[in-house]
């Protein structure tokens, strides 16, 4: 029961701190437009190669390419918020006050990733949409996502189902950012970066080659925006819950090893005394 | 007489910069990230669709990115931390050129993003080969323009985030990635191939970064010479020299106003 409360005041704090710096409206309208233009930079990268390209235009490619890249933005967005958690607050001075409560760090940073979790679906599902609308307009096509109150419940399934993936992944990276105190920042960028690569965002992980290809396939990231591709392009339901349980088992076996890494991380870094280093 | 202070502040600003990268080479790795992943991912993109012909435009484009980034965060929001950190109080009450400051933070910037940028073309061209037709005095030209007038951007940007306190990391992270999507990093965004609309073409041609990206495409995958080019540098020059203009008048007026307002001196709002 505590350990909820604390969960649930963490994410307070981490939607006060993403969205409190000015209006709620204006943070939000601001929060999409990253990711709006990052989906449309995509988005049109293929518009032009396939136009100019051997393969031709397809729409039902576009909309691969759309939610791909948007739900790839998305879980990046989450996934670093336990590491700028932690190094905002040893700069600040405010994450060795939590971590000398009698609540677990680790409860603070499933708190904040969750926050921002809420505060990316929305605004990762506001760019979709408006790209949708932007690029049908520019490329004058439909494009073929499958919108009904059925396949929108099964991808917020999905969306739920990948946060222990996610969570797992930012709690390994907070692991590092006990201890760095310079290049945390960079990983922002090099969470999105290998996400464009490895997960299947933008093309199939069979375009890498063996065995990253396969190492990538298993990513419990790939098989969550597989998922979700089958239930808002496709529509093949066997397909999304076969990809959708193994994102599930392999987000969980993620966030268990992941959490014990960090765990044992925290330890060490008291004994190390760099819990409130600001400067390395 | 009266240019050596401004020289040897030029130069102790950049030298700052330079031993705060060089220092420190994992910055190398730091800075290198983004730029070279993404360019990977739209390489294999490119390739995944049949337009390996176009593999170069991503490459490219991880390049640019790289100073790209560098204006926004080393150069826009470098005042803003200096005055957090109590230092932009310091250069005001010095007899340095705050002029000479700006440019030497631009100097040492370039010098520090090269390794970097140098990665993504090794990296893009041992990986991918694309293949280039080039004219490279014009390219020399164009990409020389090109970081003159995006870094003359940048300094007006570190004037202009004066103005903000905390703001100024949302602002850069909202104008990252729409910057780069208007400027066509990776894709042509203005001319006969862009997706946009005239009107959008024509804002998006007020960003330095198009105009360089588009005459650097011309001049690095189809041949084409200063003749052709010859209108595109001379807008990224004017682009440079207007864009320093503004933030030297920019920081004069808010020096002035901070004065009055007493808030030269306070660190956060």
């Amino acid at each position: 029961m505590m350990n909820f409360r604390s969960l649930f005041a963490a994410a307070w704090m981490g939607i006060q701190h993403d969205l409190a710096w000015t209006t709620p409206a204006a943070s939000l309208l601001l929060n999409v437009v990253a990711p709006f233009a990052s989906v449309m930079t995509t988005s049109i990268i293929y518009w032009f190669g396939a136009s100019h390209g051997t393969t031709g235009f397809d729409p039902t490619h576009l909309a691969y390419i759309l939610v791909g890249a948007t739900l790839y933005a998305h879980i990046a967005a989450y996934a670093w918020v336990p590491t700028v958690a932690i190094a905002e607050g040893k700069n600040l001075a405010v994450f060795p006050h939590i971590y000398l409560t009698s609540r677990s760090t680790a409860v603070y940073l499933a708190g904040r990733a969750l926050s921002s979790f809420v505060i990316s679906t929305i605004t990762s599902m506001l760019a979709l949409a408006a790209a949708y609308f932007v690029l049908g307009v520019f490329f004058h096509t439909g494009i073929p996502l499958i919108v009904t109150p059925l396949s929108l419940a099964l991808l917020a399934v999905a969306l739920l189902v990948n946060i222990p993936g996610a969570l797992g992944l930012g709690y390994l990276l907070g692991s590092y950012s006990l201890y760095a105190s310079k290049f945390e920042w960079s990983l922002p960028g090099y969470v999105a970066g290998l996400l464009m690569v490895f997960s299947g965002a933008l093309f199939p992980p069979t375009t890498l080659p063996w065995p990253i290809s396969s190492a990538a396939a298993a990513l419990p990231y790939t098989l969550f925006i597989s998922a979700a591709r089958d239930a808002i392009i496709y529509g093949h339901l066997a397909d999304y819950a076969y990809s959708l349980l193994f994102c599930a088992v392999g987000g969980l076996i993620m966030l268990a090893v992941c959490l014990r890494i960090y765990l044992a991380a925290e330890k060490r870094a008291r004994r190390d005394g760099v819990l409130d280093r600001r400067l390395a | 007489m009266e240019t050596r202070p401004w020289f040897r502040t030029m130069r102790a600003r950049a030298l700052v910069r330079l031993w705060s990268i060089f220092g420190e080479p994992l910055w190398v790795v730091v800075n290198m990230g983004f730029p070279v992943l993404s360019s990977l991912a739209f390489s294999l993109l490119y390739l995944s669709i049949g337009a390996g012909s176009y593999v170069g435009f991503a490459v490219l484009g991880g390049v640019m990115v790289s100073f790209w980034g560098n204006v926004l965060w080393s150069m826009a929001s470098q005042f803003n931390w200096d005055k957090q950190e109590g230092l932009f109080e310091i250069y005001l009450t010095s007899p340095a050129p705050i002029s000479a400051i700006l440019i030497g933070m631009s100097a040492g910037g370039i010098l520090a993003t090269v390794p970097s940028a140098v990665i993504v073309t090794v990296i893009g061209w041992a990986l991918f080969h694309p293949v280039v037709s080039a004219s490279w005095g014009a390219v020399a030209l164009t990409f020389g323009l090109t970081l003159a007038s995006l870094y003359a951007l940048g300094m007006t940007l570190s004037s202009l985030y004066l103005v903000y306190g905390r703001e100024a990391e949302s602002m850069n992270n909202v104008l990252q990635e729409p910057v780069s999507m208007l400027s066509g990093v990776y894709f042509p965004s203005i001319g006969q191939f862009s997706p946009f609309p005239f009107a959008l073409q024509v804002a998006a041609s007020l960003i330095p970064l198009t105009i360089g990206m588009d005459a650097l495409r011309k001049s690095l995958f189809f041949a084409e010479g200063v003749g052709a080019v010859w209108l595109d540098l001379v807008l990224l020059a004017v682009m440079a020299v207007v864009f320093l203009g503004i933030s030297e008048f920019s920081l004069r007026a808010l020096e002035r106003k901070g004065r009055r307002d007493g808030t030269i001196a306070v660190r956060i709002r």
